[in-house]
């Protein structure tokens, strides 16, 4: 059986310092298919010697967006995130393999009220449908929940500032600035019923972060009375660094 | 919440993977799991990094799927039932 | 050849005696935990290592017996078909000489079982004349569970899924009878300087 998903090669167009630790990268891919928010690439790294290293990465880019946009967060002693946030630079090549993920993925047309929540990281597949969301225009309501540790570690902060066509709530788990006037806890049910939608106006909502982020995000949501299959979960577990 | 230490994600991030074996995104598919009844997407499926994947039914643990890393080659084992609608879009 | 992406380098390491690296294999100075399942919490209270199957008789070790026999420490080099590689790996157990003494045997082969129903195949050959043991401490500590304790099976001249974590059985059988990983592709021996990684190798 010959494999429909094969590597194709990525070029570095351009390279976004997102924060002081993640960086977003800017690949032309020639061939690429095209993908669904939400949807990931696993990216493959060759050495000279023949050694390689493969992560996975959620897309950041809208569907709509001709480059295919990654988001990475450098873990420390990680053996792939540092070289990806320190030294790829425009020009440079790797290899990509997608798009990967038909479960965790929205399209404008399925509709909403679509409710988004996302542990650090976890807010990239997120941001994807959130531009897809803009570029289509579409009128379904849309909520983003972010859990965040600093206001320097969210990601895209001036973007998601700057959106009109949703809702963005931020909690920072790690310390505010002065003036701060959004939540500074852990997301919980009560923070859940605040943002909404209610459960009965069946919600569509994908939680994605670290493991036990998303785990305790969704036990909330379930326990607020959203339905189990309204619920998406994509875990960031501890592979990957 | 259990300490997995060798969890490697779950279903949807070996979609790459499966892909490989399945000739296309399985991880939409339902499983009918033997031990406990729940039916579950592969991609909700609890997955195990060791020498190749173990895939997990996510209600009981039990062993879903198997997939060896031989190389080029893919060998997969599954139990119970994997419904796949391969209808348009 | 996969495109060579320009600055990569991962994280192993490169300095090394090249003679102690088997094929296709890299250095690396920690150790990944690689399993099948979650790790299964057995207490030592709870914990036996039971030698069973095409035996005259089978012979079982509380937690207790297994400390009073005669034990070993070692160094030794690990290798994962994974591809990475750990060198000066220090271990304290059981030689797997000293608990199959206790039994008596026609049968060639035994299969590892494992909490969390693991299991790997060996040969005897394989895992006598002291190339195997009951590994219950790393590095000076006891085995942390998700490196396989309070005990493993450690069989450090093949590639490391043959040292079966969290081993509770050891069954001897007339046939060998592939486990867990060797159903689905891995090499039924598993030698790395022969780089026996999978069927066919």
């Amino acid at each position: 059986m010959a494999p429909r998903i094969a590597w194709r090669v990525a070029t570095v167009r351009a390279v976004v310092e997102e924060t002081p630790h993640a960086r977003s990268l800017v690949f032309e891919v020639p061939g690429w298919p095209g993908h669904r928010a939400g949807q990931h690439v696993d990216v493959r790294l060759t050495a000279e010697d023949g050694y390689q290293a493969e992560r996975s990465y959620s897309i950041a880019s809208a569907p709509e967006d001709p480059d295919v946009v990654l988001t990475v967060e450098r873990i420390d002693d990680g053996e792939v995130s540092p070289y990806l946030t320190e030294e790829v630079r425009a020009g440079d090549q790797l290899e990509l393999r997608g798009p990967i993920g038909g479960h965790f993925t929205w399209r404008a047309e399925q509709g909403g009220p679509l409710l988004l929540v996302g542990g650090g990281s976890g807010l990239v597949p997120l941001m994807a449908m959130l531009r897809h969301h803009a570029a289509r225009g579409s009128d379904a309501d849309a909520r983003l929940l972010l859990s965040a540790g600093r206001e320097e570690d969210v990601l895209y902060r001036d973007e998601l500032g700057r959106l009109e066509s949703a809702a963005v709530h931020i909690t920072l788990t790690r310390g505010a600035p002065p003036g701060w006037t959004g939540w500074t806890r852990r997301v919980d049910a009560e923070m859940l019923r605040a943002v909404g939608p209610a459960p009965s106006a069946a919600v569509r909502a994908f939680v994605c972060g670290p493991t036990p982020f998303v785990e305790a995000a969704a036990d909330h949501m379930l326990a607020l009375g959203h339905a189990p299959a309204a619920i998406h979960t994509e875990r960031f577990g501890p592979t990957g660094g | 919440m259990t300490d997995d230490d060798a969890l490697c994600l779950d279903g949807n991030g070996l979609a790459g993977l499966l892909a490989e074996v399945f000739g296309g995104d399985p991880t939409g598919a339902h499983r009918s799991c033997p031990s406990c009844g729940l039916r579950s997407a592969l991609g909700e499926h609890r997955a195990y990094c060791g020498a190749g994947v173990a895939l997990r039914c996510p209600g009981c643990g039990a062993l879903a799927l198997r997939i060896g890393i031989a190389g080029e080659r893919r060998v997969l084992a599954m139990t119970g039932v994997l419904v796949v609608d391969v209808g348009a879009g | 050849m996969p495109l060579i992406s320009r600055g990569f380098g991962g994280r192993r390491r490169r300095d090394v005696d090249p003679a102690r690296v088997p094929p296709g294999q890299y250095v690396v100075d920690d150790f990944p935990v690689l399993s099948a399942g979650p790790t299964p919490r057995t207490s030592i209270a709870d914990w036996s290592l039971t030698i069973e199957g095409a035996v005259d008789a089978p012979r079982t070790w509380s937690w207790d017996q297994l400390q009073a026999l005669p034990q070993e420490t070692f160094t030794t080099d690990i290798h994962c078909v994974t591809k990475w590689s750990k060198f000066d790996t220090t271990w304290a157990g059981v030689s797997l000489d000293v608990l199959l003494d206790e039994v008596s045997t026609e049968a060639a082969y035994l299969t590892a079982w494992c909490d969390g129903d693991y299991t790997t195949n060996l040969a005897l050959e394989d895992v006598t004349d002291g190339r195997a043991w009951i590994a219950h401490t790393f590095d000076g500590t006891p085995l942390d569970p998700e490196h396989g304790g309070p005990a493993r099976l450690l069989v450090p001249h093949l590639y490391l899924w043959k040292s079966a974590k969290w081993v509770r059985r050891l069954i001897l059988t007339e046939d060998d009878e592939p486990g867990f990983w060797e159903s689905v592709g891995y090499h039924n021996h598993g030698d790395p300087w022969r780089e026996e990684r999978y069927w066919g190798d």
